[in-house]
């Protein structure tokens, strides 16, 4: 391809590539100045561009009242422990889906696949009636609990997909040396899916953190995470943006770095696993 | 521990890999089907019996008669309903077949291989990385009519918006939403596209362009039709995300102006989380179920058929 295309072409698609940048990466750009530009200059018309950069907005938010402090722990013990419950359910299954002839095996896995198409505020509803009589209305357990529907379908899918690629070869061998089953999925196939369940507990984590319909019915003042947390400064009179700004840059920082750095397995996290990138 | 395998070994001679798994796998699997399975019939099974109930948590704790199918004709026949269904279509076909177009386009321009472009491809995914309901708080200030940067930019071009604001307006709310959207996953598509062109083996390519086709007919009879089934689950996976929207309308819009942006999910976060109208809710939710699981089912049927999974 690289060799018939001429300046011209090549120009050209320099050119759209830089747009598209600009396009899409811009309006992150611009937020993220608004976190940190003197809150005079954030509706300024035109536009400022050079300012005396701040942190008083970070400050605000994270240190003195910093009200968005704990929600952001909120959103990490939430996500990290959806993700911790969602391993022993999720790699087992993708484990018996991948390696054993199972009846109606498609039809799991595209039920599975079905539930992570479901509408969310379909169940939200229910749960939130339900948690407030059982007593879990606000309590970590209920969201990480109602979060699996989403992580363990995911999860499932995604680390099907890395099992998949161990050759079954490596299995035989162990089992001619007399291996049980359970013997080789823990201490053969395990071992060299490490990576896989790594990926797939960093992009189900990205799923849990971002999540924000089921902490919005289901957490209280205590327990609401990040994004539901700064929804709150809509409420109040006179919206602060340079906060919200604040606040939402930092719930945007994990899942980029998690998508920068596993950057060569996005596309099969955003497919689970469905199209190999 | 090795000397159990040892062991194990010599008690018995080895029978071929796939003999003898016994319930193993089907005991592998049950821990998530039933974990699963409960998680999902419990609201379901709650909608179910409530849509057939009046309840309205603001007046009563427990639900308080039974009125047979009037909730599913109460929202069937109501204007808000309709303008709802009609929103989440607009806005689903319109945001997947942008979402495609754009998406194809810079999914091509990428795979063109220059220097530089993979930089540009691990970058682009950042709006997709993005929480929904964030890209919310961001486009409001995009859009803020005071001094948002759109605008400022839409003046800027010579098309003023709406003095109500792009998402005061009842003509330009809806749109204002979708371009959000178009905003956060058109890199999506653009990257599972681009994964799947990587993917058209170059011996095709060549062979097509010895035999003279031009660049217009190679993207649309040979990388289109064989990147069909990547194309498939991409087209799916946003058409479905798209019909749920939900949080973005929640912080831009909350459906308004009016119903201008109402979108199924939107309502039925309404009727059940602000008027607490759980018997109303109910019914929605099954009409929405029911709804999703046709779309899905058609989805599955042309993207998986033949297909072992």
């Amino acid at each position: 391809m690289v060799g018939e295309n001429t300046a011209l072409t090549r120009a050209l698609l320099y050119g759209c590539a830089l747009l598209a940048l600009a396009f899409f990466i811009g309006p992150i750009f611009w937020f993220v100045l608004l976190a940190i530009r003197p809150p005079d200059t954030a509706f300024a018309m035109p536009p400022v561009l050079f300012f005396e950069p701040t942190l008083a907005a970070f400050r605000h938010t994270l240190v003195n009242p910093g009200v968005n402090a704990p929600q952001a722990v909120n959103s990490l013990v939430v996500a990290l422990c959806t993700v911790l419950l969602n391993l022993p359910f999720s790699v087992p299954a993708a484990y018996a889906l991948s390696r054993f002839p199972i009846r109606a095996k498609k039809h799991i896995m595209l039920w599975y696949l079905g539930l992570l198409m479901a509408p969310p505020v379909a169940f939200l509803i229910p749960y939130f009636v339900l948690a407030t009589q059982i007593g879990l209305a606000g309590s970590y357990l209920m969201m990480v609990l109602v979060m699996q529907t989403l992580t363990i379908p995911f999860s499932v899918w995604l680390m099907k997909s890395f099992i998949d690629e161990v050759p079954v070869e490596l299995e035989e061998a162990a089992r001619i040396d007399g291996a049980r089953w359970h013997q080789v999925m823990l201490r053969v196939t395990l071992p060299i899916v490490r990576p896989g369940i790594i990926v797939t507990s960093m992009f189900a984590f990205v799923f849990a953190w971002n999540n924000t319909a089921f902490p919005l019915v289901l957490s209280s003042r205590s327990t609401a995470t990040l994004p539901v947390g700064t929804l709150g400064y809509f409420a109040t009179a006179g919206v602060t943006w340079n906060y919200i700004a604040a606040a939402a840059v930092i719930a945007m920082i994990p899942p980029m770095v998690i998508f920068l750095v596993f950057d060569r397995y996005v596309v099969r996290g955003l497919t689970f696993g469905s199209v190999k990138g | 521990m090795p000397s159990d395998i040892a062991v194990a070994a010599a008690a018995r001679r080895v029978k071929p890999a796939r003999a003898r798994v016994g319930v193993l796998p089907y005991a592998l699997l049950l821990p998530s089907v039933l974990l699963l399975g409960t998680l999902i019939a419990y609201p379901l099974a709650f909608a179910l019996t409530n849509s057939f109930r009046f309840w309205n948590l603001a007046v009563s704790p427990e639900p308080m008669m039974g009125v047979g199918f009037d909730n599913y004709a109460m929202i069937l026949d109501s204007p808000d309903f309709l303008r709802a269904l009609l929103n989440t279509v607009m806005l689903t076909v319109a945001g997947t077949a942008v979402e495609f177009a754009l998406g194809f386009a810079i999914a091509l321009v990428l795979s063109s291989a220059l220097p530089g472009m993979s930089a540009a491809r691990a970058l682009l995914i950042l709006p997709t990385t993005i929480a929904p309901i964030v890209v919310g708080f961001l486009y409001r200030y995009m859009y803020d009519p005071s001094g948002g940067l759109a605008v400022f930019i839409l003046h800027t071009i010579g098309l003023p918006p709406p003095a109500e604001g792009l998402l005061g307006s009842a003509n330009t709310a809806l749109i204002s939403v979708l371009f959000a959207d178009v905003w956060q996953w058109t890199p999506f598509v653009a990257i599972i596209l681009y994964a799947g062109l990587l993917s058209v083996p170059q011996e095709v390519l060549e062979a097509a362009r010895l035999d003279g086709a031009s660049r217009w007919t190679m993207v649309w009879r040979i990388k289109l039709p064989l990147i069909r089934q990547t194309a498939l689950i991409v087209v799916m996976l946003r058409f479905m995300q798209l019909f749920n929207t939900f949080d973005l309308v929640l912080v831009l819009t909350r459906g308004g102006p009016g119903t201008a942006t109402r979108t199924l999910g939107y309502s039925l976060y309404e009727l059940g989380m602000v008027q607490y109208n759980i018997g109303m809710a109910s019914a929605m939710t099954w009409i929405i179920v029911i709804l999703v699981n046709i779309f899905i089912g058609i989805f599955f049927y042309i993207a998986f058929k033949g297909r072992e999974l």
